[in-house]
C-alpha cells in the first residue's frame, strides 16, 4: 500500500520529502537544489551547470573514478541536470541498493572541487557549449530568452559562454557553492519502494553535518516589452522562430487554465497549431508552451520551417495565438484528458513521481496528491481560462527569428 | 506478473503481460516492412504510410481519429523502422478497449487519404534540410550508408527522390503487402485481464487475412574504409562501426557487456579515458545493436576540430587495448548494471510491451527475466576474450564530419596489412 506523502526537516534546515509505495520494483532518490543560472552574477555565468558536473568529480572520500565505478556497481540509473532555476541530482536503483545510493549521492553533494579536476572538466564544459552551438533550436531559445527577460535574471544562460566559462576560477565556484548549497536551500526526496523511517534516519547520518547560511532569491516580475530580433547562422538550412509573451509563474493560480490553453493551441498532436501547420505540411514543427518559472513565467510558441515559408507560417501561428478563445467544450475536455493521462503515466514510475514531487516542493512548498491535481484539472472551466487571459493577455509578443545568413 | 501468449488462426501472435502494480497499459503492434522493404524508386514510402495511418481509419476521418485518441487520453505513435512498422500506445488501463478498437481500424481499415500525401511529403522533405543542420545525426546516417549492404544502408528518413515519387498507389500496395496477420505481433502489458484482452483481440483481429512479403536478404558488407565529409560546424563528429554478434547467436550477452565495459555509461572506458581524464569531449559512447541478420558495435565522439585528432587516437587506442585487459571488476560492474536496468524495466508497461514484442520478433518466443539473467550471469572473462577474438573492433569503418580530415592508419580500416 502507498504510505502517502511525508515530510520532515533536519535541524540544519534540509527538507526531506517522500512518497513510499512498496509495490514498486525500484526506488528513486534526488537532491533538488534551488539554484541555477538566474542565481549567478554576470561574471560567474555558467557556474551552476559547471558545478553540477563537479559533483561527479570527487569528494574528500572518493575520487571521480570511485564515483563513476560506484554508480556502475550499484546498477544506478543516475544523472543530473541544471536549468535556469534548479539543479537536480537523481538516481533510480533496486530497493536493496537504496541505502548505498543515498550515501553515495549525499557524499557527492559535498564535493572536493579539486583544482586539477576543475581544469579538466572545464574543457568538457567548453565542448558541451560547442555541441549546442550546432543545435539551431537550442541556440535560438537561449538567445531569445536572454533578450526577452532583459535585465531580469530568469533569462540567464545555463551553459554560459565560451568566454565566461573559460574565465571562471576555482575560487568563484567554491564561493558559489557555499552561497547556494546551504542545506536550507536543498530538498532531499525519495519515491518508490523504501522505508520512510530509515530514509530519514540515514539522511541525518549522511547530511546532518551540512552547514550553511540562509539563502534567498530575488523574485520580482520582469518588465514586459515587445521586442524583435533576428539572429543569423551560416550554412543553416531551416528557419526557426519563437514568439514569447508574459505567462503564469509556477506559483500563479492561473497555471492550470494556461497549461490547458497551451495544450489546445499547440500540443504536438491534435492542437490548433498542429492542424494549421503540421497537418497542412507547412511547418516541420510547431508547438506552444506555458513555461512556468519561479515568480515569473512566459508563454511561448515555436516553429521551424523552410526559410521561404517562414513568413506564411508565422502569420498563421500569430493568427492562432491572436484568437486563444476559439475552442469548444469538447476541445477543452480533450486537452484535460491528455494532460491527466500524462500525469498518471508519468506518476506511476518512481522516477517520474520523484521529479513532480521534488519540483513542486521547490516551487510551492507543498505536495499535492495526484488525485487532487487530476480533480483540479478536471474542474477548469472556460470562464477560468477567460479570466486568466484578462491577466495574461497574450497581446504583447516578442519575436525572435533564426535565419540562414 | 504473468506472461500469456496465444496465436490466432491467421498466424498473428498475441502476448499479454498482466501487471498488478500499475494503473496504465501499453501496446505494441509490429508487422514486417519499413525502409529496407521500400521499392528502389520509392525509398521513404513506408514513412509516408506510417504517417498516413493516423489520417483517418474505419468510421473516423483524420480529425475524428485524432480526437478519439486525445479524448481517451491515449498517447500513441506509428513508427517506421528499417525492417518493421511499430504502432504503439500508452493509456490509463481502463481505456484498453477503446485503444484496441482504434488500433484495429488503423491497421485494417486506414483511409490513406490522397489529400494528406502532399503535406506529409512536404514535412518529410524538410527533415532532410533539418538533418543538414544536425551534424551528429548526419554523421550516423552517412556512416550507415557506407557500412551496411544495400538496402540495409538506407537512411531512416528515406530518400528525397523516393518520397517525392511516392503516390497513393504505391502506399496502398505497400499496405496490402505488409499489413498482414501471419507475422504480426500484438504485445500488451499493464493492469489488464489477459482472458478479456484475448477475447477482444480475437474478435477484432480474428478475421484479418493474408500473408506478408519476405524481408530482403542481408548481403555482403562493403569493404571498410575511412571517409571524411567536410563541413563547417562547431564540433567534429567521429563515428566508427565494426561487425559484431547477431541477436540469436551465442556470445550475444558478451557483446552487450563489452559495449558496456567500453562505454555504454559513465563508468565505461571511453567515458573515463576520453572525457574524464582528458576532457576531450562532452559526448562519447559505444553501442551494440543487433538483429537476426547482423550485429554492430559502434562508437561515437564529438569534439572541437583542434582536439579531434587526439580524440580519434585515444578512441582507437582504447578499442585496440581491449583484448586481454578486461578485469573481473569491470565485468562485474557492467553485469550488475545490465541486470539492474532489466529489473527496473520490469515496472514500466511500455517497456514490457516493447521488450516482449521484440523478443517474439527476433526469437519467436518471450524470454523470461530469469533466462536473461542467467545469460548475463554465464558471461566470464574467458567468454569475453572469445568474443573479442571473434569480433575484434578491427578492421572498422570510420567516418568524420567536420572542418578537418584526420589521420587514420590504413591498418585500422583493414588496408595495407
Amino acid at each position: 500500500m502507498k504510505s502517502g506523502y511525508k515530510k520532515t526537516k533536519l535541524s540544519n534546515g534540509l527538507t526531506i520529502i517522500g512518497e513510499s509505495n512498496p509495490s514498486n520494483v525500484s526506488t528513486a532518490i534526488g537532491f533538488f537544489v534551488k539554484t541555477g543560472a538566474r542565481d549567478e552574477t554576470p561574471n560567474e555565468s555558467g557556474v551552476s551547470h559547471f558545478l553540477e558536473h563537479m559533483m561527479f568529480k570527487g569528494t574528500t572520500r572518493r575520487s571521480a573514478l570511485d564515483i563513476n565505478f560506484a554508480l556502475g556497481s550499484l546498477g544506478a540509473q543516475a544523472n543530473a541536470f541544471t536549468s535556469e532555476e534548479n539543479t537536480v541530482y537523481y538516481a533510480a536503483v533496486i530497493p536493496e541498493r537504496f541505502v548505498e545510493m543515498q550515501e553515495l549521492l549525499s557524499d557527492m553533494l559535498r564535493p572536493a572541487l579539486d583544482p586539477h579536476e576543475f581544469n579538466t572538466e572545464k574543457k568538457v564544459i567548453l565542448e558541451e557549449i560547442a555541441l549546442y552551438q550546432d543545435r539551431p533550436q537550442f541556440f535560438l531559445f537561449e538567445n531569445a530568452f536572454k533578450d526577452y527577460f532583459g535585465e531580469h535574471p530568469a533569462g540567464n544562460s545555463v551553459l554560459g559562454s565560451h568566454e565566461s566559462v573559460s574565465a571562471l576560477t576555482h575560487e568563484q565556484m567554491r564561493d558559489y557553492f557555499t552561497r547556494r548549497y546551504s542545506p536550507a536551500n536543498v530538498v532531499l526526496a525519495a519515491t518508490g519502494n523504501f522505508s520512510w523511517d530509515s530514509f530519514v534516519a540515514d539522511a541525518e547520518r549522511f547530511c546532518g553535518s551540512w552547514r550553511g547560511e540562509t539563502v534567498s532569491r530575488t523574485c520580482s516580475r520582469y518588465s514586459r516589452a515587445s521586442k524583435s530580433r533576428t539572429f543569423k547562422k551560416q550554412n543553416l538550412n531551416q528557419a526557426h522562430a519563437v514568439l514569447i509573451a508574459e505567462g503564469t509563474s509556477a506559483q500563479d493560480s492561473e497555471r492550470y487554465p494556461m497549461a490547458l490553453l497551451a495544450t489546445m493551441l499547440g500540443d504536438s498532436s491534435g492542437s490548433r497549431m498542429y492542424w494549421e501547420l503540421i497537418d497542412t505540411g507547412l511547418a516541420e514543427s510547431a508547438g506552444v508552451d506555458s513555461d512556468e518559472r519561479d515568480g515569473a513565467g512566459c508563454f511561448s510558441a515555436y516553429v521551424s520551417t523552410s526559410p521561404d515559408r517562414l513568413e506564411q507560417v508565422l502569420e498563421i501561428a500569430k493568427g492562432v495565438l491572436a484568437s486563444p478563445l476559439e475552442f469548444t467544450e469538447q476541445d477543452l475536455d480533450r486537452a484535460k484528458s491528455k494532460i491527466i493521462a500524462r500525469i498518471v503515466l508519468d506518476g506511476e514510475l518512481p522516477m517520474g513521481r520523484l521529479m513532480a514531487l521534488g519540483l513542486e516542493w521547490t516551487y510551492r512548498k507543498e505536495s499535492t496528491p495526484l488525485a487532487v491535481v487530476i480533480e483540479r484539472i478536471r474542474e477548469v472551466t472556460r470562464a477560468e481560462i477567460e479570466a486568466a487571459l484578462h491577466r495574461f493577455t497574450l497581446s504583447a509578443w516578442s519575436e525572435y527569428l533564426l535565419l540562414p545568413g | 506478473m504473468a506472461i500469456h501468449q496465444r496465436q490466432l488462426s491467421n498466424g498473428m501472435c498475441v502476448i499479454v503481460e498482466e501487471m498488478d502494480h500499475v494503473e496504465s497499459a501499453s501496446y505494441d503492434l509490429v508487422v514486417p516492412g519499413g525502409i529496407i522493404c521500400d521499392e528502389q524508386s520509392h525509398v521513404g514510402a513506408s514513412i509516408l504510410l506510417g504517417e498516413l495511418l493516423g489520417k483517418g481509419a474505419g468510421e473516423l476521418d483524420s480529425r475524428a481519429l485524432s480526437e478519439a485518441f486525445d479524448g481517451a487520453g491515449i498517447r500513441h505513435g506509428e513508427g517506421v523502422g528499417m525492417d518493421r512498422f511499430t504502432l504503439s500506445g500508452s493509456l490509463v488501463a481502463n481505456k484498453i478497449d477503446r485503444a484496441l478498437e482504434l488500433l484495429v481500424s488503423m491497421v485494417r481499415r486506414p483511409h490513406l487519404p490522397e489529400e494528406d500525401i502532399e503535406p506529409i511529403q512536404s514535412i518529410l522533405l524538410q527533415d532532410f534540410e533539418a538533418l543538414k543542420d544536425s551534424p551528429a545525426r548526419r554523421s550516423m546516417v552517412e556512416l550507415s550508408k557506407r557500412f551496411y549492404p544495400a538496402p540495409y544502408n538506407r537512411a531512416s528518413l528515406g530518400e528525397p527522390e523516393g518520397i517525392r515519387a511516392t503516390n497513393r498507389a504505391v502506399i496502398e500496395r505497400m499496405h496490402a503487402n505488409w499489413f498482414r496477420p501471419n507475422c504480426a505481433i500484438l504485445s500488451i502489458a499493464g493492469k489488464i485481464d489477459a482472458l478479456r484482452v484475448f477475447a477482444m483481440v480475437e474478435e477484432l483481429f480474428g478475421s484479418w487475412q493474408g500473408k506478408t512479403a519476405e524481408l530482403p536478404v542481408f548481403g555482403a558488407r562493403p569493404q571498410p574504409d575511412y571517409f571524411h565529409i567536410s563541413e563547417q560546424s562547431a564540433q567534429s563528429q567521429i563515428v566508427l562501426a565494426a561487425p559484431s554478434v547477431r541477436f540469436s547467436d551465442e556470445l550475444y550477452y558478451e557483446g552487450k557487456l563489452v559495449a558496456s565495459i567500453l562505454g555504454a555509461s559513465m563508468f565505461g572506458r571511453l567515458f573515463v579515458e576520453v572525457r574524464e581524464k582528458r576532457g576531450l569531449c562532452y559526448s562519447v559512447y559505444a553501442r551494440h545493436s543487433s538483429s537476426n541478420n547482423y550485429g554492430t558495435m559502434s562508437a561515437y565522439v564529438g569534439t572541437t576540430p583542434e582536439r579531434a585528432q587526439e580524440s580519434m587516437d585515444v578512441l582507437l587506442g582504447e578499442l585496440s587495448r581491449l583484448p586481454g585487459t578486461v578485469t573481473q571488476d569491470e565485468l562485474e560492474r557492467s553485469r550488475t548494471n545490465l541486470k539492474a536496468s532489466l529489473v527496473m524495466g520490469e515496472e514500466s508497461p511500455a517497456s514490457r510491451a516493447g521488450s516482449n514484442a521484440s523478443d517474439w520478433w527476433l526469437l519467436k518466443r518471450v524470454r523470461g527475466l530469469a533466462e536473461i539473467q542467467a545469460g548475463i550471469d554465464a558471461v566470464s572473462l574467458d567468454s569475453i576474450e572469445e568474443f573479442l577474438r571473434r569480433y575484434p573492433f578491427a578492421p572498422c569503418s570510420v567516418l568524420t564530419l567536420g572542418s578537418t580530415e584526420l589521420n587514420v592508419l590504413p591498418r585500422v580500416v583493414g588496408k595495407g596489412v
